[in-house]
């Protein structure tokens, strides 16, 4: 018999209670108050590099490291917990996202001690950033027909190609790069990981202006770039098996229905007891839907935590997480009389999101691509 | 959770399945020998010591399988009269959220719960029958104002149908998922199973996507109630995704099946047709979404999300 969501109860750990929340409140809260208002939406995409900073001073990146790399050993929940809060804030904390979130972690998982060492402390500090260069132009939702390429030359390699839609390259200092080792191999098959320094000479970085004018992500390009053996990440040949576990990673997290949190919180704050019904009704629909999404999240942080594969309700709450976070400006526009052109921050925060909405089920895999992993789960493919 | 919610479970699903397609007269003495009646009574007081995150899992099968039965309603009435102290009449129990319309099983019932003035409410001899949507009795009864008791509990009938409601829709969507992928991976056309056509696998995912949201609601709203305070928020929220899920989730269940989802023998519509009655049953979005905005309205946007995270669960 079917049972499409189990829950599985999230206790908190005894450190990351109401205190330890207070705590991460307070190192953010300069944070948030000097951004503009419309910035605290869709936050994990700002980058303030002394925000993470002073992030990694706090000891909340890489939470989950080892101590001996910067680390701080802390629960998978509890890391939870303090990204709920930052995101819950609305902080700025895009600059070191990726290497916390995805990077970090799978250099603990398949990297080299060499790389460990190089990379996480600065990772951890909140002062070393990666992105992820996975599309290419003739390689999106078809990831598997990436053409970069490596080739060995003397002790190293030498990687030609382009990358696209890289957020963040204009500010990273590495690249996590999905390439092809195997000349001739076809799909999944001989494509391998590289971790390449930004500043190697052959590497080029362009910034593409997206609609609202500014430069989020960006082009990558690699020209005869040479890099020594030690810059291959994990197994050769075994690229696509390490990317698309670390995809997995970053499915089910609170990212997923807070980008449009800030917007939630600004209605709220400009709501009283006299509120008109349609406005009172709006609030509690999209509370309900608020809850149930955290539970669902919450529930599959716990399993993760347990060693568990939560693998389809984990992409069941990247669909509806985004669908959430995408109705809620265009649910909040359709009650509220508001005048778009006003400075208030309700205004501004709504008029941001109405344009960066869209992008939400695009990133880390389209929801066409999300709803093929879970009809897979459901043994339709 | 309750120590034995796996054993219940098992013995639920597996005479649940067994009681699917009959009617009430049928199907109630099965359930009164089963002995689910005593299910959130004390075990020093002879009952099964069970807690609502049990009850849940016994509705989500209820739901599952389209039991023609008022159980939760038994249940929850008996639970309530333990709890104040009351004489327990025999037979099947009921609740009503006011008097007059609605009043599940009515008909079948001996005594049913009532909000107001009356407090427990015998029924008396008159009683007109109407059915919801799926052709349950949902009557329209006079009370016999002599056999009341006084209830003097803190009590809101509507979140204890609302509860009940959720954790059947949680059970039914899950069983309407279940009817779909059996269908559409043996019903084949252009010459291959529907289950084939991406188009067809991207609604069966939403549908599951709808599904396990009720379910994680049914659970979390279980737990908030077994946890110390008033699970008031939980319900609401978990009430008002049931009734969105609902809305999504039939529709797409018929859309994939085609027109062998609206025939009578086919056991689809046992599933959809209860839950487009459920949706109003335990109050509409509009009661809901509005007393839940009240709960929430004079906070500040960080007061909400504090709020928020201070909930059990």
């Amino acid at each position: 018999m079917v049972q499409t969501f189990s829950v599985l109860p999230f206790e908190t750990p005894p450190a990351a209670g109401n205190q330890f929340r207070r705590q991460v409140r307070e190192v953010v809260a300069p944070f948030v108050e000097r951004l503009p208002p419309e910035k605290r939406g869709n936050c994990w995409s700002v980058a303030d590099p002394e925000c993470s900073r002073t992030l990694g001073r706090a000891g909340l990146v890489g939470m989950l490291w080892p101590k001996r790399y910067g680390g701080h050993e802390h629960d998978p929940l509890t890391r939870y917990i303090a990204l709920e809060e930052m995101l819950a804030a609305g902080a700025p904390v895009g600059a070191h996202w990726i290497a916390d979130r995805q990077t970090g972690p799978l250099l603990l998982r398949y990297g080299t001690e060499e790389q460990r060492e190089k990379y996480l402390p600065g990772m951890a500090a909140g002062e070393l950033y990666a992105c992820i260069g996975l599309s290419e132009p003739g390689a999106g939702s078809d990831l598997a027909s990436v053409r970069t390429s490596a080739r060995r030359s003397g002790d190293g390699w030498v990687i030609n190609g382009q990358k696209v839609w890289t957020s963040g390259a204009h500010y990273a200092h590495v690249i996590l790069a999905l390439v092809r080792t195997e000349k001739g191999s076809e799909r999944q098959q001989g494509l391998s990981q590289f971790l390449v320094d930004l500043d190697t000479p052959g590497v080029s970085v362009r910034p593409i202006t997206d609609m609202f004018g500014t430069a989020e992500f960006n082009e990558v390009f690699f020209e005869d770039v040479r890099v020594p053996d030690a810059a291959l990440v994990g197994t050769e040949g075994e690229g696509w098996k390490q990317a698309t576990a670390e995809l997995a990673l970053e499915r089910s997290g609170p990212e997923r229905y807070l980008s449009s949190h800030a917007l939630l919180a600004a209605l709220v704050d400009s709501l009283d007891d006299n509120a008109p019904p349609e406005m009172t009704a709006l609030v509690g629909r999209l509370v309900a839907d608020l809850w149930t999404l955290r539970q669902m999240s919450m529930s599959v942080a716990a399993k993760l935590a347990r060693g568990e594969d939560p693998t389809i309700e984990a992409s069941i709450v990247k669909d509806l997480g985004n669908t959430y976070e995408q109705e809620l400006p265009l649910a909040v526009q359709a009650v509220l009389d508001l005048d778009l052109a006003d400075n208030a921050p309700l205004p501004r925060i709504l008029s941001l999101l109405l344009q960066t909405s869209p992008s939400f089920s695009l990133r880390g895999g389209t929801r066409e691509i999300i709803r093929g992993i879970i009809a897979r789960g459901l043994g339709l493919r | 959770m309750s120590d034995n919610r796996q054993q219940l479970v098992e013995m639920a699903d597996a005479l649940f399945a067994d009681l699917a397609g009959l009617s009430f007269v049928d199907a109630w003495p099965r359930l009164e020998e089963a002995g689910f009646g005593s299910l959130l009574i004390d075990e020093s007081d002879g009952g099964f010591g069970g807690d609502w995150g049990d009850l849940a899992a016994i509705m989500r099968l209820a739901g599952y399988h389209a039991l023609e039965a008022p159980l939760g309603e038994h249940v929850v009435a008996l639970h309530l009269l333990a709890d104040a102290e009351l004489k327990t009449p025999e037979g099947p129990l009921s609740l009503a959220v006011h008097s007059g319309g609605g009043v599940p099983f009515g008909r079948h019932v001996t005594a049913a719960i009532v909000r107001g003035e009356d407090g427990v409410c015998l029924k008396a001899g008159k009683i007109s029958e109407a059915t919801n949507p799926a052709g349950e009795p949902r009557d329209f009864v006079e009370w016999d104002g002599l056999g009341a008791q006084s209830l003097e509990i803190d009590l809101d009938i509507l979140e204890y149908l609302a509860f009940l409601r959720v954790c059947q829709t949680a059970g039914a969507l899950d069983a309407a998922l279940a009817l779909t992928i059996e269908y559409c991976s043996e019903r084949q056309q252009f010459g291959r199973p529907l289950s084939k056509f991406q188009a067809v696998q991207q609604s069966i995912a939403s549908l599951a996507c709808e599904a396990a949201a009720v379910n994680c609601a049914a659970q979390g709203m279980a737990i908030a109630l077994d946890s110390p305070g008033h699970a008031s928020f939980e319900i609401a929220s978990a009430k008002l995704r049931a009734n969105a899920a609902i809305k999504t989730g039939c529709a797409l269940a018929h859309q994939v099946h085609g027109a062998i989802g609206f025939t009578r023998d086919y056991p689809l519509n046992r599933l959809t047709r209860r839950m487009m009655g459920w949706r109003t049953e335990g109050g509409n979005d509009a009661y809901w979404s509005e007393r839940l905005g009240c709960m929430v309205r004079d906070k500040s946007g960080a007061q909400l999300w504090d709020f928020l995270v201070r909930r059990p669960g």
